[in-house]
């Protein structure tokens, strides 16, 4: 009986064992100039087939002799599987990242850059998500915002102008009470369960609260949580979701992806989407029909403020520190953000690309009133929180909106978890 | 046993007739020094057990409380001491999910009775419970994703449960989305995909029971409840400690996906467990040494929560 055990443990251990080898093992590399692999959650998508071969193209091009093996890892475990690699210091040779914090937090694992994409510094927007202490570690492939989208034929069915929404929070407050009692629609689909939605709130609105002097100092990292404003947006989230403005249940609901699902089935007015990725214009295209969908920035909630788009760089490539050629790694990188392949990726998955040159006038009244906002847009605030702020700030928005804490207990602890 | 000189050719034929002129010296050689293979092959058929316990759990176990003294990020490698038992001890969230765990072995009763109890009328022969039995042990085959997938649509906020609800009159509930009322959600959930098991164990109990007890009780005109609590229960008695431990270990182990799916630990908070706080602590915030200081604690809960069952095990066990 307990040998039976015994050799029980000893078959699940070395089960345990070549499954974990078997991850890491065909995927890891030697680092030889023969051969560079890339970690992405990305590559194995339909609609980033054409992007990727492209990209490959361009690369083999420059180095007929090296070989690019992409390995597409799920996205939930991505940063897990990459948190091991690091640990054991060989892993890929260039690898995705999402901008802010998860590129910031692991850059101990990363080359800079800086000299090697120097000649893509002006064609390619949205660098300062993948910068820290002034060293680039990334180069960005889309830029990810956070846009509020709205639903023209609810607008149009309850009598208003869809191609001016309001300006100010009294008048699209005013508008959302129109639209429900017109349809029924309530005014923001919201999904919570993850956290996730307080991050795009605050982005979102934040431009319409912050004056820009706070603006900029909070991206900049002086961030004041004991301000009237940084109060006022937080404040802002508890008072629309207590006078019923949010869809029901928001935390219970995914906003991956229940809470796009109310949006795209009209059961919402606006919905904070994003730009790329998913939950973005093309797919609330596909839904509503392109002349339905509308891009507004926020309203103007505080005097003296310009509200503008809150984006970052998306997702990026960065090279890791243990490959053996930097250069070489680095101009797979280059390849990977080159104008070609990036244009088949805006084309195929609908994102919004760092490339600025890439035509986007084909797509819509959503995306080119996104792209329009681009020049103005500044960095989205939450992309400035480190993931540890980050999931404490998604847990007490959760408890805000429950009313088990209150506005001011939350700030006092997200300032200290943000100072630490 | 081996009282003449033939036990020992006749015990090992085999390498005897296989060797040759030189493996046949050997053989003697090694016979006759003081590590002869008599001695030795006890400690050769031990090894493999050894080796991969050792190798495989405890070394592994070592190095990974030995990690868990040591920094995260700036300072990745250097000891630190108790730093992140003291950081993690701080920590209301690790905190929140010990409690958890305490909830857990609070519902224990309720998670063993409820298998206990279907069992005891299927045994009893309720009309239709041939259908029954195949019916509950159904969800026990399903994976805990899938489970958790089910149970997100069904108990949405404006899913059929709380529509049903609504036509009896009942305010809805938000089942995943209100702290107070998550935790019994996923606990409930996960007891019903995993009370099959148990059922099984519980019928496969009462058919050592001696069924002349039964019809004695019901002669002598025993409720039911008297037969459960007079018959069943002490004839069963090593079955329910035994369906006590495997759904403790069920639910303090394999709780991680149904978490996962249906929660994300939410909301605020409340439905973590020790697993998924290592697994945040891992995979989100990248803090592989801290996660190992929380890997730890959790390894000391249940040592202790195992130990508490083996002695209540065996002191049951001498009872008998």
């Amino acid at each position: 009986m307990k040998q039976r055990a015994l050799w029980s443990v000893a078959v699940a251990a070395t089960l345990a064992l070549t499954g974990c080898g078997s991850a890491t093992g065909t995927s890891s590399s030697d680092g030889t100039s023969g051969r560079l692999v890339v970690w992405d959650w990305k590559s194995g998508d339909k609609t980033a087939t054409a992007y990727v071969e492209k990209a490959k193209a361009d690369f083999a091009k420059k180095h007929p002799g090296v070989t690019v093996e992409f390995v597409a890892q799920p996205f939930d475990q991505y940063y897990t599987l990459l948190g091991a690699a690091i640990q054991a210091g060989k892993g890929p040779d260039v690898m995705m990242f999402n901008g802010g914090g998860q590129i910031r937090d692991r850059v101990d694992a990363l080359v800079p850059i800086d000299g090697f994409v120097a000649p893509d510094k002006q064609r390619l927007t949205g660098w300062d998500a993948f910068t820290k202490g002034g060293k680039v570690y990334g180069a960005p492939v889309t830029l990810q915002g956070y846009p509020i989208y709205f639903n023209k034929t609810l607008y149009r069915k309850a009598g208003l102008d869809p191609q001016r929404p309001a300006a100010t929070w009294a008048g699209f407050a005013a508008d959302c009470a129109a639209i429900t009692k017109a349809t029924g629609a309530s005014c923001f689909a919201l999904g919570n369960k993850e956290g996730v939605g307080i991050q795009f709130f605050l982005s979102a609105f934040g431009s319409g609260i912050l004056t820009p002097q706070e603006y900029d100092s909070w991206v900049a990292g002086q961030r004041d949580w004991t301000s009237p404003h940084v109060k006022q947006v937080f404040q802002l989230w508890k008072d629309v979701s207590d006078r019923g403005l949010n869809s029901k249940g928001a935390n219970s609901t995914t906003m991956f992806t229940d809470a796009f699902g109310i949006f795209q089935s009209g059961k919402a007015t606006n919905i904070i989407g994003l730009m790329s990725d998913i939950g973005h214009w093309k797919d609330f295209n596909e839904f509503l029909g392109p002349d339905n969908v509308g891009v507004m920035k926020s309203p103007v909630i505080t005097e003296g403020t310009t509200p503008s788009l809150p984006f970052d760089g998306g997702v990026g490539y960065a090279v890791a520190k243990w490959t053996k050629d930097p250069a070489l790694a680095a101009d797979l990188v280059r390849s990977l953000t080159s104008t070609e392949p990036l244009t088949s990726f805006y084309a195929d998955a609908g994102a919004v690309v760092s490339d600025t040159t890439v035509q986007t006038s084909d797509g819509g009244a959503a995306i080119s009133a996104i792209v329009a906002d681009l020049k103005t847009g500044k960095p989205a605030l939450h992309v400035a929180l480190s993931s540890k702020t980050i999931e404490l700030m998604g847990r007490l928005s959760q408890q805000i909106l429950e009313g088990t804490v209150s506005v001011d207990d939350a700030l006092k602890q997200l300032g200290e978890s943000d100072r630490s | 046993m081996r009282l003449g000189d033939p036990p020992p050719l006749s015990a090992r034929p085999a390498p005897l007739g296989r060797a040759d002129g030189a493996g046949h010296a050997r053989g003697k050689t090694r016979r006759a020094g003081p590590l002869s293979g008599e001695r030795l092959s006890p400690f050769v058929l031990m090894a493999p057990a050894v080796l991969v316990i050792v190798l495989f759990r405890l070394w592994p176990l070592l190095l990974g409380v030995n990690f868990s003294l040591t920094g995260d990020g700036d300072r990745n490698g250097v000891a630190v001491g108790l730093d992140n038992y003291v950081e993690l001890f701080a920590d209301p969230l690790f905190l929140g999910s010990l409690r958890n765990v305490g909830w857990l072995v609070l519902l224990l009763p309720v998670a063993v009775a409820i298998p206990g109890l279907l069992a005891t009328f299927i045994h009893l022969r309720v009309p239709g419970h041939r259908f029954h039995r195949s019916v509950y042990f159904f969800p026990a085959v399903l994976s805990p994703v899938i489970v958790g997938s089910i149970f997100n649509l069904l108990l949405a906020f404006d899913g059929p449960l709380n529509r049903v609800l609504g036509v009896l009159g009942l305010g809805p509930v938000d089942w995943l989305g209100d702290s107070h009322v998550a935790m019994f959600t996923v606990v409930g959930v996960h007891v019903w995909a995993t009370f099959g098991m148990a059922l099984v164990v519980f019928l496969s109990g009462f058919a050592t029971l001696d069924p002349a007890l039964l019809d004695a009780a019901r002669s002598d005109g025993a409720t039911l409840a008297q037969v459960i609590r007079h018959v069943i229960v002490p004839g069963l008695s090593r079955t329910i400690q035994f369906v006590s431990v495997t759904t403790m270990i069920g639910m303090l182990t394999s709780m991680f996906g149904l978490i996962y799916v249906m929660t994300s630990g939410g909301p605020g908070g409340s439905t973590y467990l020790p697993e998924y706080y290592i697994w945040i602590q891992q995979g989100q915030m990248n803090r592989p040494a801290f996660a190992s200081a929380a890997s730890t604690v959790l390894f000391l809960v249940m040592l202790i929560v195992g130990l508490a069952q083996v002695s209540f095990l065996r002191r049951t066990g001498r009872e008998d």
